[in-house]
């Protein structure tokens, strides 16, 4: 199994790294965090899909609604590195059960320190994951305004 | 005393045929004034006519409402799907960014 975030670290390093964490279960339909809580721990998809989701009025009800999927290798929660340190969508376990790996903010902070190469390339690989993000969201706000302008010109 | 007879008997017929015109004057004027009333009852007929029309849309009001109708669950696949398809094709944008890719279409009932 390789994870994004710890892309062109060297076995040892990715030993060390995944060494700070604790392997978690979720079983299928529990929340892994919710929108708004403390976001102390990043967490490294193992195994299952994580989804992630946003409230969203639908007929007069708030549902959560569909945003994003992560996969097994891919980082789920990187608000625990960026502050206010709060999640901003809530992510539970798909249809099936997932396995991850949290790793707590204060242990990779340490880890960083005591070790400034890997740290620098954990944070370019994080930075690799935000920026996909934001181009990818990007494009789909700016597909939903045109959307928009067409039906307003009409 | 024939000539005061005379004009007496002028004088009523006079007064008769007055009274006469008189009576079919103010008979004409009754029937107009009844058919006056008849056109503001026409024209109080085709509001109703009007609202009755309003009346008639609203079947297409539950045909606007049948959406509604679609249970939740569906609703909340079908927003699922309109993500889904919304991000391969934002994916394939930033694979190889054209203007094209950019705006092409889904298949999504959401923008179709």
């Amino acid at each position: 199994m390789t994870h994004d975030l710890l892309n062109g670290l060297s076995p040892a390093d990715v030993e060390q790294v995944l060494a700070l964490g604790t392997r978690m279960i979720v079983p299928s339909g529990t929340s892994l965090f919710q929108l708004g809580d403390p976001a102390d721990r990043l967490f490294l998809t193992e195994r299952g899909r994580i989804r992630l989701t946003l409230p969203m009025h639908v007929r007069d009800r708030e549902e959560n609604v569909f945003v994003e999927e992560r996969s097994p290798g891919q980082t789920v929660g990187w608000s625990a590195l960026i502050p206010p340190y709060r999640f901003t969508l809530t992510a539970t376990a798909a249809l099936h059960e997932a396995a991850v790996i949290a790793l707590p903010r204060e242990a990779l902070s340490g880890y960083f320190a005591a070790n400034p190469s890997a740290g620098y390339k954990i944070a370019l690989n994080l930075a690799v994951v935000i920026g996909h993000r934001l181009q990818l969201f990007q494009t789909m706000w700016l597909r939903e305004m045109q959307r928009t302008v067409e039906v307003r010109s009409v | 005393m024939e000539m005061f007879l005379m004009g007496l008997c002028m004088s009523v017929f006079g007064l008769g045929i007055a009274a006469v015109a008189f009576g079919a004057a103010t008979r004409s004027e009754s029937s107009k004034s009844a058919v006056q009333p008849e056109l503001p009852l026409v024209k109080a007929v085709a509001p109703a006519r009007f609202f009755s029309d309003r009346v008639a849309a609203p079947p297409t009001v539950p045909i606007a409402a049948s959406p509604r109708q679609v249970p939740i669950e569906v609703l909340l696949l079908q927003i699922e799907n309109h993500v889904r398809m919304e991000q391969a094709a934002a994916e394939s944008f930033l694979a190889f960014p054209t203007q094209a890719l950019l705006h092409s279409k889904t298949t999504s009932p959401f923008v179709n």
